[in-house]
Formats: structure tokens, C-alpha cells, sequence
């Protein structure tokens, strides 16, 4: 498949559709600056007020930020202005929930491309846009309310009694002869069809409780006629019916609701809104139907769409199905993988390049596994010390780091926060669980006079004024973080070591306003590259059964670490917390069970979480800016890990940079998060083929890799780009020359150092600790090219080294019984002699 | 520790041609502590021999035995090849010509199995096969099949011989604590662990007090086919001792204290020299075997 002439034909795409949007709407070419799409039509509605005909008439501007090479449950920022203002605001906007709103943007993701040149399979239409519920496909009532009947715009079809279908059919009932009903059925992919007119002829992702939240949103604008949403799109992999992915083109179509057209005076047609601009209806009150979402589909709502032509990138399994060649694993860092992503096919798919694969492995872990030669380079984000004699130089390769992600709402359903600050102490008091959480863990020793949850902590209040400071939740009190070894947690934890105040906190010192550290975590050392779960305390549940019989304890529950930063990201994205304190009877068994709470509700998310700040680019997820010198407080964009490189400091040529937290403390423009993603590699002793291959990854993703974008090969946001000028200026010549001396194996091995084979055992507590574990069929150096960071991701440990396994009791057994045996023989011969001296023998 | 006592008793209270002591004389108290003396030598050294030589013996005709019985089940292709194979049965022949030892090992590490010879820890594969191998044997104790290997070098050949064939490894390394493991084995590759225990300074052959591993590989392993037991009780690890012996101590003991009331009833009726022909047998059989419990009691790699 031709990359470029499909960028290409989606552009000219973009520009017919402008052009042929209806005639009412006057169009403007498509802005093609950048990755970000605008467009701006002119809509109007005509209707009737007390007989005077009027024109509502709104100069929109519709902006994404992003259409090209998506990855699955990418999020786009959608923004507006100029639309009508909405009114009757629900607190949720996802699916069926903001139906009941009036003027609100509709938008969605349909299968097609707006372009009347191309087959009727490829083109866009509301058959093809995706709803998840079947409300929102269909109306029906009696024929005297039926307000599309009057619609302006309608063709002849659609103001019949049945109309969206020729006939209907017979899964949807039948309709008495006084009412009307209009439906959309859903073209999926591959030409079947579903009426979508009640529940069971809906597509199976449609069905109730399945595993996604509705995408498609019904979102608010201002009354400044401005307004933005965050849409998440989904792929075949997620949406199977859409099937939207680089093969199938789909759209993001965004229908500024105006009200329908009326071609004569009906009532109900002429509504306009029964709430005013601005307004909330949170108890999802009636509103008029003639200007509110349902009707998205009529000809007066959908000829002022915009459609954005999206483009799906390759998917994560391409290089497993069209590689060329065994694929060479490298290991480590998590940081990487959205790199990944766009670098691999830029590999595997080359002949003339090695088929390069990247798996996610406990810096530590990746970093042994180089050095016993099983896998050719490691991917890590600091120094190592070197446990044999073969010399390891280090290729900076990615620019990136950890954020705090979060999913704040504004109390009153004022919208979400876009901005946060958090410092060295508040992520302390989040990772030693030193809020209660609920109102069971305030009988937690130590914690009875500590703030519910972080939102209830004047310290966070007082940097972050304007949030719900009377609700606390048991996701607010605590920071969905990593449950496996690696260098994020090393990096935190070095921010939180370099705080007087984080530390003194630690160390048992309250903060100003009384709290006090979880006595489980008081006097913790850090830095710790797994953070542990100390607390012990199970709380007492008299009257509670189900958690009487499950005791367990309730702090870590509330913590719950995951294994990758991935799930984390995701998590955030569905605002739907890690915390498994749910507790459940399974009324069959009669077994208790804790699960994971429900995700939560628009309108009252408070959830932390750490990612890579990769991962939050992808998804876009907000990021919050943390503490440098002190009331600093610095974003993670790339000014703040250009700032960070600023302050890095530079040993051996073949080291990684240093930069210190000490440093960052000093600096007002350096992110604490920043971290440096490494290729790690021998310089002497690795085999001529491995260092060939690790030497071109090196000279590739320093040079064609660092080139910001969306495209294969390219780097996506959320990176620095690695620059032969700047503050990158040093890396860059650090990775040239590195990447020789690995080509060359130039490095000179240490004479002193005995020769070594360290490994990794699985933590197999079968074995007696002398003994490693026998090696599973997951052997990572045999490059199977599936990524199985799982498997490998649970061992933790280093390095194994013989345990000392010694018994006192065998050590002196034998001679001590042999002279007690000896001793005695020669007392009880002494005692014959003296007996027999005496006459008695 | 009182398992000879009635011999002492035996000979304090030979009779009759000497002056008799009585109660409360210096004597007396003299006699009594060199017979304790004696009973107390007589006890350790007894369990000594026992650990040393006699228990060498039974080493020795346990593995002539087992070797018959394993030559028979080779030839007959019974011999076992993986799964869970009874504690006990002989699994492989591990020869080191280096060190001229030939060995069937027995499957099983608890103290008892390594009274028979060197044992396989049952969550490994059998010796020979792919994958990490472990065999643990004795130091010093019951044959001490094991007491040379830490003096193999790198290179030198062990031979193990199992149900599907014979493997030569080849010694990688003496690992001891501290070490860094050697490389995991893939592919068809094996690694077979011996295991055994070393001492220090004067007496370090009777001293076996820290846990040594010695590491042969080979290139080419026989399949092991899956089934392994997931772990192995603590008796079974190194190093450890197998409480569960205990209760047969307690009989071992009752049947001695049953014996010396025996004697001592006896010699009311029967001339000495007539109850010790019929009892001295009964005796070192009872205590040969009450050592074989003790044994059970210590550190299995002895």
C-alpha cells in the first residue's frame, strides 16, 4: 500500500468534500499547515416565530488537532467556535446521556470519506456513523409531534410514515397507523446491515454493559459560541463493526446542532430552546427535540457536518505479520513504546534494514540480559555499573520522561481542569498511602487526622484552587503507579529524595496543616526502582460480611499498582480507577471477592495516575506540571525537557548524561521528569552481526528517527527531538559516537574483572534458593517475534548470585562426637584406673 | 543419646570376685562417673563409626542394588523418564571418570533418600535431560559419594546415563556462595547442578557446613518430557533436615529402653555371657538403625 498516495488522495478528499458541502454552507479549503485540521462553514437555520419567518445564521470553525496515522483509542482534540450556544448541560456528554441537551456539537466516528466521487461503499453517510445506543438512532411518535416530517431539507423518502428504511422490518415491530418512525440502521463493515430500532438489532460492540464507554459525544459549547471535547477514536481492533484501520478509511464528523429547518409553520418543528444558554440539566429533563441531538441524522443538521478524514496508522501487529526476517528483540524501558510504535515498521518492513523489535522489560532486568548476551542491546534510562569485563557504552536515543497524568472535573460540572500542579511532598503522601481514603481507613493507626483525599489537603488546595474541596473518594487519595521494577519509579522517587520537605515528611515531621506520613512508610530510603506496598493494617468490618470474610489489607487495595505504565494510561483515558476495594458475593459459591470500583462518572473524576509522557500525548491526557526550585513549577513539554538537558552533566563519552534532581531543584525551567532512554550496548565482545544491526538502529533512530511526526519512522510527540544543534547538540554526538564504537567493538574489556555470566531467574520459589530456575519455554533471546513483555517482565532481580546456604550443625557434628567420644573413653579409663588403685578391682 | 547404655550398665555390674562398693562410699561416686563417661563415649563414637564406615557399607550395598535393579529396568526400558517418579527409585547412573566415582542416583533429596546415594531434586528435570539438572550427594557421611567434586576442573567429564540415553556434560564452573549463576540453558542445551557441602580450616572433610555447586553443561540434552512436581517439600531443599522422622526415633528408642529391661530381667535368670550372645545382634542392629534415623534428623548434603 502506497503511504503517500494515500496521504495524498485523503487531502484531495478533504478539499471535494469542502467544496461540495450543500449549498447553503459556504466552505473554506481545509487548513493543511501541520497536523491539525480546520475548516469553517456557514450555517443557517430557517425557521418560524410567532409567523415571522427568521434566520439563524452562524459562521462555525471547526479544529482537530490531530487526523493522520491514528493509533488505536487515540484521542483528538476537537474545538469550535462560533456554534450556537448550548443549553440544558448533562453532566455526562458520551452516548445516549447528552441527548437531552439543546444545541449541542454532535460528534462521532463513521466509516467513508465525504467524497460523492467514490463508490457507495466508500462514502460517508449517517448509515455508517456509529452511535452506541439504539435511541440515537431512532425516533418514533405520533405523527402530529413527528418534527422531522417538516424538515426543509427532507427528501420525499424521509418525511413517509417509515422513513430511513423502505419498509420496516420485521425485527423492529410494527407501527400503529397514527405514529411515524424514522430509523438509521448501522452499515457495518463488510456489507451487513443492523436496523438499529431497539436493542437487540444493534451491533454486538453496542451491547449494554460491553467493555468500551460510548466514543461518540453530544458536547457543550459556550456562550461565547466556543467549545472543545477530547474524542477518542477506535479501530477494527476495538470496533470491529466500524472497522475502522489503515485499510478503511473512516471520518470524524462533527454536526454543529442547529435546530431543523422548517418548510412551513408546525409547532414543533419551530421549537427553540426550552433552556437558556448555558444552562445545566443535570435530572436529564425534556428538552426540544427540534434542537436538540436527536435528530443529528435529519438533511438540516447533517448538510452543515464537518467531515475530517481520518487515517488510521499501521497497528502495532504489523511487523509480526509482514516482517521480513527473525526479529531482533531489544529490551527495556517502557518510555520507548510509543516510539516504538512508529520506528518498527520503519524496520521491519525495509529490506535493507535489520527487523527490529521492541519489548518493555525492567530497566535492570533488559540491562543483565545485554550483558549475558542474550539480547543484543538494552534499552535503559541510566547507568549501570558493569558486572563483567566487557565494556558498555550508552546511545542517547529517546528525550521523554514520566508525567503525572490526571482526570479532574470542576466542581458544578464546570468541565475538566486543564492545568495541575503537584510537588515532591503531595506525590510522597499519595505513594506512602498516607491518606485514609474513605471513612473505614480513618481507624488506620496514624492516619485519623490526616485529610480524607488529596482534593480535602489544604497543601493541594492552596496550589490548586478552584476544585471540589467537600466530596473525598478513595481514587482521589491515592496514584495508579507501577507494581514492576523500573527507572520511573527510580526517577520519582529521587525527585521525592531531593525535598527537604518530601523527606522530612517521610522522616515523621508533619506538614504545616497536621499531616502525618502512613507509619507503615516512615523513614523509607529512597531512591527504590519498585515501589514497595508496606502497609499491613486490614481494617475492622463489623457489620460488613462480604469484607469481614475477605479481610484484606485496605490500603494497598486502594493503591493497586499495575505492571505497566500502559494500563495506566489507559485507565486515566476511561477515567476508570485501579482501585479493588469492591467487595463482592458470588451468590452461587458464596465467595467473596474484591474487584475494581466503576468507572467514573462525568462530572466527578479525580484520578492520578503515572505514564509516559508519550502515552499521554497519544491519548491525551492532561499532564500536571511539577515543582523544580522551589515555586517553580514546570510543565512537561519539550521546553521543560530542553531545560532538564540544560542542567544534565556529562561524564565518559560512552555515559549516559546525568541529571541530577540536586540540579533541577536549582532551576525554574527544568521538568523533574525528564528522562533519557538509552541504547545500552557492548563495545567489545559482541558478535559481529548483533553489533552491525545495534549500530544502524543507533545511526537511524538518531537521525531519520528524530524527525517529529506521525508517520513511520518518525517521532511522535511527546519526545525531544535529538537535534545535531541546541541543547541536543551533545546527545547527538554521543549517540554518533557511540553507535562507531559499537559498530567497530573498539571498547578495551577490563583486565581485572573475572569473567561473568550473570542472568535472570524467574522468581521460582519451587526451587531451593541455591538452585536458579530451569528455563521456561520463554526463552527471550530465541526471537519470537510476538511481544511478550509479561513473561520476562516478572523477574526483577539483577543479577542471581549463589545463595549462602551453610548448617552450623554439619560443621561441627562429626568432631565434636569424636572428641566427646575420645574425652569420655579417656575419663572412664581414668576413673577404672583410680577405682582399681583403691583396691576395689 | 542413650542408646548403648545397657553395655556400660554390663559392665559396671560385673560381679562377684572384687570387693563390692557401697552405697555412699568414694567409690562410688567415682564408679558411677566413669561408666556415664564410658556410655557417653560409647555413644558418640558409635554414631561416628556409623556416619563414617558402617554407614559407608550400607551406602556400598544399596548402590550394588539399586544398579542391579536400574541395569535391569535399562535394559527392559522401564527405567523412569520424567513425570513424578517415586522417592526412592533409581533414575540415573552418573559416573565422573575424572574422579572414578560411579553413582545411581535415586530420585528424591530428603536426608533418608541420600543415605543411598546421590539423590535428584524432584522439580528438575533427570539427569541427561534439557534444562537445569540437580543432583545433591553426601560430604562426608554414609560414602561420601560426593566428598571429590569440588577438586573436578573446568572441562573435566561427567557422564550421566538415564532411561533415554547417555550425556556427556562438561564441568563449567565450582560455584560457591556468592557467584553469579552461569547462563540459563536454551534450546536443547542442559546443565546438570551437582550439589554438595564443603568445610574449612582443620577437619574440613568432617565438616561439611556450606553448600557448593558444581556446574557441567552440555550442548546437546535429551528432551525432558513435562510433568514435573511444581516444588519440593523443605526436607527435600539444600541443606535441610527431615523432621518427619522423629516418631521412628521415639520407636527406635522405646524398642532400646524394651531391650535393656530386656537384658537386665535376663541376667537375674540366665548366666551374662548366654544374654549377651542373644542380645549383643540385637543391639547393633537396634542401634544401627536408630543411627539411620539420626541421620534422617541432620542436614541431608552430610
Amino acid at each position: 500500500m502506497n503511504r503517500r498516495m494515500m496521504v495524498g488522495a485523503t487531502v484531495l478528499v478533504a478539499a471535494l468534500g469542502a467544496v461540495l458541502v450543500p449549498a447553503a454552507s459556504q466552505a473554506q479549503p481545509a487548513s493543511t499547515s501541520g497536523v491539525a485540521w480546520s475548516q469553517t462553514h456557514d450555517l443557517t437555520r430557517d425557521y418560524t416565530v410567532g409567523g415571522v419567518a427568521k434566520t439563524d445564521e452562524r459562521h462555525v470553525t471547526v479544529t482537530a488537532s490531530k487526523r493522520t496515522d491514528l493509533q488505536a483509542r487515540e484521542r483528538i482534540n476537537v474545538s469550535w467556535s462560533g456554534a450556537h450556544p448550548s443549553g440544558a448541560r448533562a453532566a455526562n456528554p458520551y452516548g445516549e446521556n447528552g441527548m437531552n441537551q439543546e444545541y449541542p456539537v454532535v460528534i462521532m466516528e463513521c466509516r467513508g470519506l465525504d467524497d460523492a466521487s467514490l463508490p457507495a461503499d466508500q462514502q460517508l453517510s449517517p448509515n455508517t456513523c456509529w452511535t452506541s445506543t439504539w435511541g440515537q438512532r431512532t425516533t418514533k411518535g405520533p405523527t402530529s409531534t413527528a418534527a422531522w416530517l417538516h424538515d426543509k431539507y427532507a427528501t420525499d423518502a424521509d418525511t413517509q410514515q417509515v422513513s430511513g428504511v423502505s419498509t420496516l422490518p420485521a425485527e423492529c415491530g410494527t407501527l400503529p397507523a397514527t405514529f411515524s418512525e424514522h430509523i438509521t440502521p448501522f452499515d457495518a463493515v463488510g456489507a451487513k446491515t443492523f436496523s438499529g430500532c431497539n436493542a437487540d438489532t444493534m451491533p454486538p460492540e453496542a451491547a449494554i454493559g460491553s467493555t468500551d464507554p460510548p466514543n461518540e459525544l453530544e458536547a457543550f459549547t459556550g456562550t461565547d459560541g466556543k467549545g472543545s471535547a477530547q474524542f477518542e477514536v477506535r479501530s477494527d481492533t476495538e470496533n470491529a463493526s466500524l472497522g475502522c484501520s489503515h485499510t478503511v478509511a473512516c471520518s470524524l464528523v462533527v454536526v454543529p446542532i442547529m435546530g431543523l429547518s422548517c418548510k412551513d409553520t408546525n409547532v414543533f418543528c419551530n421549537q427553540t430552546g426550552a433552556f437558556a444558554p448555558g444552562s445545566s440539566n443535570f435530572e436529564l429533563n425534556g428538552v426540544n427535540a427540534a434542537v436538540s441531538p436527536q435528530y443529528w441524522w435529519s438533511a438540516s443538521n447533517w448538510r452543515g457536518r464537518f467531515s475530517i478524514p481520518l487515517t488510521f496508522g499501521l497497528p502495532p501487529s504489523t511487523c509480526q505479520l509482514l516482517g521480513t526476517g527473525v526479529p531482533t528483540p531489544f529490551y527495556g524501558s517502557e518510555l520507548l513504546s510509543q516510539a516504538a510504535l512508529q520506528w518498527s515498521p520503519a524496520y521491519c518492513l525495509r529490506k535493507d534494514r535489520f527487523n527490529w523489535q521492541d519489548n518493555t522489560m525492567p530497566d535492570d532486568a533488559a540491562f543483565a540480559l545485554m550483558q549475558s548476551g542474550q539480547s543484543a542491546a538494552a534499552e535503559v534510562s541510566g547507568r549501570r555499573s558493569a558486572d563483567g569485563p566487557d565494556p558498555v557504552g550508552y546511545a542517547p536515543t529517546a528525550v521523554t520522561g514520566f508525567g503525572i497524568a490526571y482526570e479532574i472535573d470542576k466542581p458544578d460540572n464546570a468541565g475538566e481542569v486543564t492545568t495541575l500542579r503537584l510537588n515532591a511532598r503531595l506525590l510522597a503522601k499519595l505513594l506512602t498511602e498516607s491518606y485514609p481514603a474513605s471513612t473505614m481507613g480513618l481507624a488506620h493507626p496514624g492516619l485519623s487526622k490526616n485529610p480524607i483525599s488529596l482534593n480535602l489537603d489544604p497543601e493541594f488546595r492552596k496550589l490548586n484552587p478552584g476544585l471540589d474541596t467537600s466530596h473525598f473518594s478513595e481514587a482521589a487519595s491515592t496514584l495508579l503507579t507501577l507494581s514492576t521494577a523500573s527507572d520511573v519509579i527510580k526517577t520519582i522517587t529521587d525527585y521525592i529524595a531531593h525535598d527537604p520537605e518530601a523527606m522530612a515528611f517521610i522522616d515523621g515531621k508533619a506538614d504545616p496543616w497536621g499531616m502525618r506520613i502512613n507509619p507503615s512508610y516512615k523513614g523509607i530510603k529512597l531512591p527504590v526502582s519498585t515501589w514497595p506496598l508496606l502497609d499491613t493494617w486490614i481494617p475492622s468490618t463489623p457489620g460488613q460480611i462480604c469484607l469481614k470474610n475477605n479481610p484484606a489489607p485496605y490500603l494497598p487495595k486502594v493503591a493497586a499498582p499495575v505492571s505497566s505504565l500502559r494500563l495506566i494510561a489507559t485507565a486515566t483515558l476511561l477515567s476508570w480507577p485501579n482501585v479493588q476495594t469492591v467487595c463482592d458475593t458470588d451468590p452461587t459459591t458464596g465467595l467473596y471477592k474484591l474487584g475494581r470500583i466503576a468507572p467514573q462518572g462525568v462530572g466527578s473524576r479525580f484520578m492520578l495516575g503515572v505514564v509516559t509522557l508519550a502515552d499521554a500525548q497519544r491519548y491525551g491526557l492532561r499532564v500536571a506540571s511539577l515543582q523544580a526550585a522551589p515555586g517553580k513549577y514546570v510543565a512537561p513539554d519539550n521546553a521543560g525537557l530542553s531545560g532538564a538537558l540544560a542542567v544534565a552533566k556529562h561524564g565518559d563519552p560512552f555515559d549516559p548524561y546525568t541529571i541530577s534532581q540536586a540540579s533541577i531543584r536549582k532551576s525554574s525551567k527544568a521538568y523533574p521528569g525528564t528522562m533519557v532512554v538509552y541504547t545500552a550496548a557492548k563495545t567489545h565482545g559482541l558478535n559481529a552481526a548483533d553489533a552491525k544491526k545495534v549500530a544502524q538502529f543507533i545511526s537511524v533512530s538518531s537521525t531519520e528517527g528524530q524527525q517529529a511526526g506521525r508517520g513511520n519512522g518518525q517521532l511522535p510527540a511527546g519526545y525531544l527531538p535529538i537535534k545535531d544543534s541546541g541543547v541536543t547538540k551533545p546527545l547527538f554526538a554521543t549517540a554518533a559516537k557511540v553507535g562507531n564504537a559499537i559498530r567497530t567493538q573498539s571498547g578495551k574489556p577490563a583486565a581485572t574483572t573475572p569473567p561473568k555470566t550473570p542472568t535472570v531467574p524467574a522468581n521460582d520459589s519451587a526451587l531451593p534458593t541455591g538452585v536458579d530456575a530451569a528455563p521456561t519455554t520463554s526463552t527471550p533471546a530465541t526471537g519470537a517475534p510476538v511481544k511478550t513483555p509479561v513473561v520476562v517482565a516478572t523477574a526483577t532481580q539483577p543479577v542471581a548470585r549463589t545463595m549462602p546456604i551453610t548448617s552450623d550443625l554439619g560443621g561441627v557434628l562429626l568432631p565434636m562426637l569424636l572428641f566427646v567420644g575420645l574425652a569420655g573413653g579417656v575419663v572412664a579409663g581414668f576413673g577404672r584406673i583410680a577405682l582399681r588403685a583403691r583396691g576395689r578391682r | 543419646m542413650t542408646t548403648l547404655a545397657f553395655l556400660g550398665s554390663g559392665s559396671r555390674k560385673r560381679p562377684v570376685t572384687r570387693t563390692a562398693i557401697r552405697a555412699g562410699e568414694p567409690a562410688e561416686t567415682i564408679a558411677v562417673t566413669s561408666s556415664a563417661f564410658l556410655m557417653l563415649a560409647l555413644v558418640s563414637l558409635w554414631f561416628v563409626l556409623q556416619a563414617l564406615a558402617l554407614g559407608g557399607l550400607s551406602e556400598h550395598r544399596s548402590q550394588a542394588l539399586l544398579y542391579s535393579s536400574f541395569r535391569q529396568e535399562l535394559a527392559a526400558a522401564t527405567a523412569p523418564t520424567g513425570g513424578v517418579i517415586t522417592p526412592g527409585t533409581p533414575v540415573a547412573l552418573v559416573s565422573i571418570p575424572a574422579l572414578g566415582v560411579e553413582q545411581v542416583v535415586v530420585e528424591g533429596t530428603a536426608s533418608g533418600d541420600l543415605l543411598a546415594g546421590p539423590g535428584h531434586l524432584r522439580s528438575t528435570p533427570l539427569p541427561g535431560q534439557a534444562g537445569i539438572s540437580v543432583v545433591f550427594g553426601r560430604a562426608s557421611t554414609y560414602g561420601a559419594p560426593f566428598s571429590e567434586i569440588t577438586s573436578l576442573r573446568v572441562g573435566d567429564e561427567v557422564v550421566a546415563q538415564n532411561g533415554q540415553g547417555s550425556v556427556t556434560y562438561h564441568v563449567a564452573d565450582i560455584r560457591r556462595a556468592g557467584d553469579p549463576f552461569p547462563a540459563a540453558p536454551t534450546g536443547t542445551q542442559g546443565r546438570l547442578t551437582l550439589v554438595t557441602a564443603e568445610g574449612s580450616g582443620a577437619f574440613s572433610a568432617l565438616r561439611p557446613s556450606a553448600a557448593v555447586y558444581v556446574d557441567a553443561t552440555a550442548d546437546k540434552a535429551l528432551p525432558a518430557p513435562g510433568g514435573l512436581p511444581a516444588g519440593v517439600p523443605a526436607s527435600e531443599q539444600v541443606m535441610a533436615s527431615d523432621t518427619g522422622a522423629l516418631p521412628m526415633l521415639v520407636l527406635c528408642l522405646a524398642l532400646l529402653v524394651a531391650l535393656t529391661l530386656g537384658v537386665s530381667a535376663a541376667r537375674q535368670r540366665w548366666s551374662t555371657a548366654l544374654v549377651w550372645v542373644i542380645a549383643a545382634p540385637v543391639a547393633i542392629a537396634l542401634s544401627w538403625s536408630t543411627s539411620d534415623v539420626v541421620m534422617r534428623l541432620l542436614p541431608n548434603l552430610m
